[in-house]
């Protein structure tokens, strides 16, 4: 679940504007520039998680807080309530009616090295980032993408690597390419607000979503 | 008579005979640190238990760690680093530091019973409901960030048992868990706990543990301000062992030099020290062979106590340098000498033959070491060693020195009185000192530091680490019985745990429950078509597929025929270490063990376990009862053995007089260290007793070496000569002893130092006898 570490960079108020400009080739820093907000901050997610054990994918929706510089808040709405919190290298589970469930980040590979970039995203810490990952920005100010290739060899093995769906300086959808298993996609602040509004119905399927993720246009 | 070159080479010859026979004893020695051999039969069931089968108590094979000094996410990956640097290595048959709650625990083939170990259906058995409840709860999961790590067990297991068994299987009364790793209540040291594979009172297994921790931990820790602190038994016993090794290689050292200065002045020669040594070397290596001849292992304490009750060889050299003069072939000198050390030698190992039939098996080996030694420097010095002697330049009855202090000492009135009033206040000093007699307690022989013992207060507590003092025991027919009765033991210690008469507890039946459990449940499991029925309903409207759960369905259909699990089938899983310290197979009989943590009220538990038919020991007890019954066995063989010696004096001597002035120094002298230590105030330890035999056996020889000098005048400045080297050298070596920081070279120093000074004193004084006035006109 690598992506959840790459919001405590992307969660700001939602519906930032798009820049205005021309059509310049986009470079990392300059994303990385536009990235970098201090907290505290919050934005909509709509999340799908496939399965081969399930019938459709599943499709989470819910809010990403980032109440302060440290910490990051992931609450489910839909379709059940659950609260995430990522805080110190450890992350806690509440359900309604459960005790709190913890683990560690660095159970999850992908995660303890994202954990590692958290603050190089967080800053817009490009000499950091780099450390963790091989950065290929790609498209205009208006509409852009960067791909995130692990270096790690630990995190090589699970996470064939994460895009970063951007326009101007709002973060739309991150993707997370793992090495099995399917392609995880997480919606976020504009995009996240017009796949709510397309309902949980058939325009959101996975291939609508996909849409909105990469193209950064409802249909 | 040889030339000086062939003495040198006849020498050498002798020095490279036991430097081959050194190698021949190492290539066959097996050295045996188990204190067991060294201790008599076990008679109580605590001391059975703790012989026979335990060997110890459950916590000493633990090491105790915590890392400590840098943040909490690096200590905690420090600690998942030397957990798995340690669990690779052949030294630890268990490490744990909190983390690894995961499947590699279960090995794939036992992976069905998690159905009949766990306990998750016992309150509420699996139906409709529970599976309804449980999948959904596996959706959150899966949207959950948690979801690669739940996903692949999922379809075998959607109640997921596999996770609350690992949890489960954690030490009882586990520390907090941060970082998936222990820690301590303040949140800033990493903890982590080390089974050896090596018993806890085999300190070369010990080293080899805490040698392979402290390396382990600085490539981990390198570059880092991280540190550890290493406590456990073990972990004592190697500082104590390497402590007592520094010092005694200090104290060897000065020792060494010492001897060789002494030697060099009193002889003029560069040779003595390494002639004087040569009976000494024979006589250790001699023993030792012997010992492995004879004895399948040779006991750590045997080489301990035999070199220090071998000690006495080192004077037989002496008597021969000393009484050396020029016009004397060192041939006859031996031949005259021979009487008095023969029937020193002779005595004294009449007297430890008692040894052989105590029935203990160490002390059976120290009586072979110690006879074989004795005898084999006693032959060398009369039959080998004169060959090697140099004409003597001069004859030390001629010494001025010498003869003054003669002079004086001639002057001095006989004791007679004065030693029975000595006699009766030592008698009465031993006898009402207050303070206990004996030390029994063996621990006290090897004090941990009190810094070293705080730390290990504190982690001890910290990591709710088993009592080593106190276990509970349980026994069956079978294993099963005795699983049966550690289940039925339970709610009695859980109401123990719920009024704070203990912390915590352990035992097998937490990892492997009884057949008869195990068979309750899997009657309990549904059926292969019931189960699929379920499962159909619930997965209707699920986001799960129809399919998605078939390899549950398979598992409990296996889980529902397999054989019940027993303990030999836990072979090779990291749960056979955990059960195997818990469940002990007997000849007839199972001893289920319960191990304790923060024992608050023996008496309480005591009284609930035997309401309960279980039983509290005390190993500590039964430790310190094994010592007394060994000491019981080693008093009784002295006693003979004095009697013994008696006889044997008596029939060397023949006439009651010669008997009574070789004795009296001797028993004078016992007499004496045991008033000075009681009025001390020091407890008595089986160091102490030894290193009393040593002092009598050089008080013998003393006294008869006086005795055979005889009224002649110069043959007494000779064997003065002679004694006052012997005792100056074994006083220095012991009386550096005494001053050491170990107790038990202490003992060993301060017994012997002062048995030496009062032994050459009273042989002075008793033993010599009236000069004849004819020689005091020579002089």
């Amino acid at each position: 679940m690598p992506t959840l570490m790459l919001l405590c960079s992307a969660v700001w108020p939602c519906a930032a504007a798009p820049e205005a400009g021309a059509a310049v080739a986009v470079d990392a820093d300059w994303i990385l520039q536009k990235l970098a907000r201090p907290a505290p901050v919050r934005t909509a997610f709509v999340e799908l998680r496939g399965s081969a054990m399930l019938k459709a994918p599943l499709r989470i929706e819910g809010e990403y807080q980032r109440p302060d510089q440290d910490t990051l808040v992931r609450a489910v709405r839909s379709p059940y309530v659950e609260t995430t919190t990522l805080r110190n290298g450890e992350a806690t589970i509440v359900r309604a009616g459960k005790a709190p469930r913890k683990f560690a980040l660095s159970r999850v590979p992908e995660l303890a090295g994202l954990q590692a970039s958290f603050g190089a995203l967080l800053s817009g810490d490009r000499a950091l980032l780099e450390k963790h990952y091989r950065l290929t920005p790609q498209g205009t100010h208006q509409q852009w993408t960067l791909v995130l290739a692990p270096l790690d060899a630990q995190m090589k093995s699970s996470v064939r690597d994460i895009t970063l769906y951007g326009r101007g300086a709002e973060l739309r959808c991150i993707e997370t390419r793992p090495l099995k298993g399917d392609l995880q996609r997480t919606l976020l602040a504009g995009a996240a607000n017009e796949a709510g509004k397309a309902g949980s119905g058939k325009a959101s399927s996975a291939d609508a979503l996909a849409g909105l993720c990469r193209a950064g246009v409802a249909r | 008579m040889l030339s000086a070159r062939s003495r040198i080479a006849l020498a050498l010859l002798w020095l490279a005979v036991l430097a081959l026979a050194a190698w021949a004893i190492t290539q066959r020695l097996q050295l045996s640190g188990d204190l067991r051999k060294f201790m008599p039969a076990a008679e109580t069931p605590a001391q059975k238990l703790l012989i026979d089968e335990l060997g110890e108590g459950p916590g000493s094979r633990l090491l105790l760690m915590s890392i400590s000094g840098a943040d909490a996410p690096t200590i905690a990956a420090q600690s998942q680093a030397l957990r798995s640097a340690l669990a690779a290595r052949p030294e630890f048959a268990l490490v744990a530091n909190g983390g690894d709650a995961s499947l590699d625990a279960i090995p794939k083939r036992l992976r069905p019973y998690r159905y009949l170990l766990s306990d998750t259906f016992d309150a509420r058995p699996l139906d409709e409901a529970l599976l309804r409840e449980e999948l959904d709860a596996r959706v959150q999961d899966l949207g959950s960030p948690a979801a690669s790590l739940i996903e692949p067990l999922l379809s075998a297991d959607p109640t997921l048992e596999t996770l609350k068994l690992a949890e489960r299987w954690q030490p009882a009364n586990a520390p907090q868990r941060l970082h998936e790793v222990w820690f301590d209540r303040a949140g800033d040291k990493a903890l982590l706990v080390a089974q050896t594979r090596a018993a806890g009172f085999d300190p070369t297994g010990q080293q080899a543990a805490v040698d392979a921790i402290h390396s382990d931990f600085a490539k981990i820790a390198a570059g880092t301000r991280s540190e550890l602190v290493l406590t456990g038994p073990g972990a004592f016993s190697v500082e104590i062992g390497g402590r007592t090794a520094a010092e005694a290689q200090w104290i060897g050292m000065v020792d060494t030099l010492g001897l060789i200065l002494l030697l060099g002045i009193a002889y003029r020669s560069w040779k003595m020290p390494i002639l004087g040594a040569l009976p000494l070397a024979t006589a250790g290596l001699a023993g030792l062979g012997a010992v492995a001849l004879l004895f399948d292992g040779v006991h750590g304490i045997t080489v301990a106590f035999g070199f220090t009750l071998i000690g006495v060889v080192q004077d037989y050299p002496i008597h021969l340098f000393s009484h050396q003069r020029p016009g004397m072939s060192p041939w006859t000198n031996a031949r005259s000498l021979w009487p008095t050390l023969a029937t020193g030698v002779a005595s004294t190992c009449i007297a430890y033959v008692t040894f052989l039939f105590s029935g203990v098996d160490g002390l059976k080996q120290l009586a072979v070491f110690t006879i074989v030694g004795l005898g084999a420097a006693a032959i060398s010095t009369r039959f080998v060693l004169p060959a090697l002697i140099d004409p003597a330049p001069r004859d030390f009855a001629d010494s001025r020195v010498l003869a003054k202090m003669w002079r004086g000492i001639a002057r001095l009135p006989r004791p007679k009185g004065s030693l029975a009033m000595l006699a009766l206040v030592a008698l009465g000093i031993v006898a009402f000192a207050p303070g206990p007699f004996w030390q029994n307690d063996l621990s006290k022989l090897t004090p941990v530091p009190a810094d070293a013992l705080a730390q290990d207060a504190v982690l001890r507590d910290e990591l709710g680490a088993p009592d080593v003092r106190y276990v509970l025991t349980l026994e069956g027919k079978t294993e099963d019985q005795a699983l049966q009765a550690s289940e039925r033991l339970r709610p009695a210690l859980d109401r123990l745990v719920a009024t704070r008469a203990l912390t915590g507890y352990d035992l097998a039946s937490r990892y492997l429950p009884s057949a008869q459990v195990q068979r309750a449940r899997q009657q309990a499991l549904p059926a292969r078509d019931r189960l699929q029925a379920m499962l159909g309903t619930v997965l209707e409207d699920s986001p799960f597929n129809a399919d998605a759960f078939d390899p549950f369905v398979a598992d409990i259909e296996a889980a529902k025929r397999a054989p019940a699990l027993f303990q030999a089938d836990l072979q090779g899983t990291p749960l056979a270490a955990s059960v195997a310290g818990l469940l002990l197979p007997g000849s007839d009989h199972v001893t289920a063990l319960v191990s304790l943590s923060g024992l608050q009220d023996p008496a309480a538990v005591a009284k609930v376990a035997a309401a309960n038919g279980a039983r509290l020991l005390d190993l500590k007890e039964a430790s310190e009862s094994l010592v007394a019954a060994y000491r019981g066995r080693v008093l009784a063989a002295l006693a003979i053995a004095a009697l013994l010696l008696t006889a044997t004096v008596w029939i060397a001597l023949r006439q009651p007089r010669r008997v009574l002035r070789v004795l009296l120094p001797m028993a004078l002298t016992t007499l004496l260290i045991l008033a000075v230590l009681r009025g001390l105030g020091i407890e008595l330890n089986l160091f102490h007793l030894v290193a009393l035999i040593l002092a009598a056996g050089l008080g013998l020889d003393y006294a008869l070496f006086f005795d055979h000098a005889g009224d002649d005048r110069a043959d007494q400045l000779r064997t003065l000569h002679a004694l006052i080297v012997c005792s100056l050298m074994t006083l220095l070596v012991f009386s550096l002893l005494a001053w050491s920081s170990i107790p038990v070279l202490r003992a060993i120093g301060s017994t012997v130092a002062i048995g030496v000074f009062a032994n050459f004193v009273l042989a002075l004084l008793v033993s010599r006898q009236p000069v004849q006035e004819a020689s005091d006109v020579v002089a």
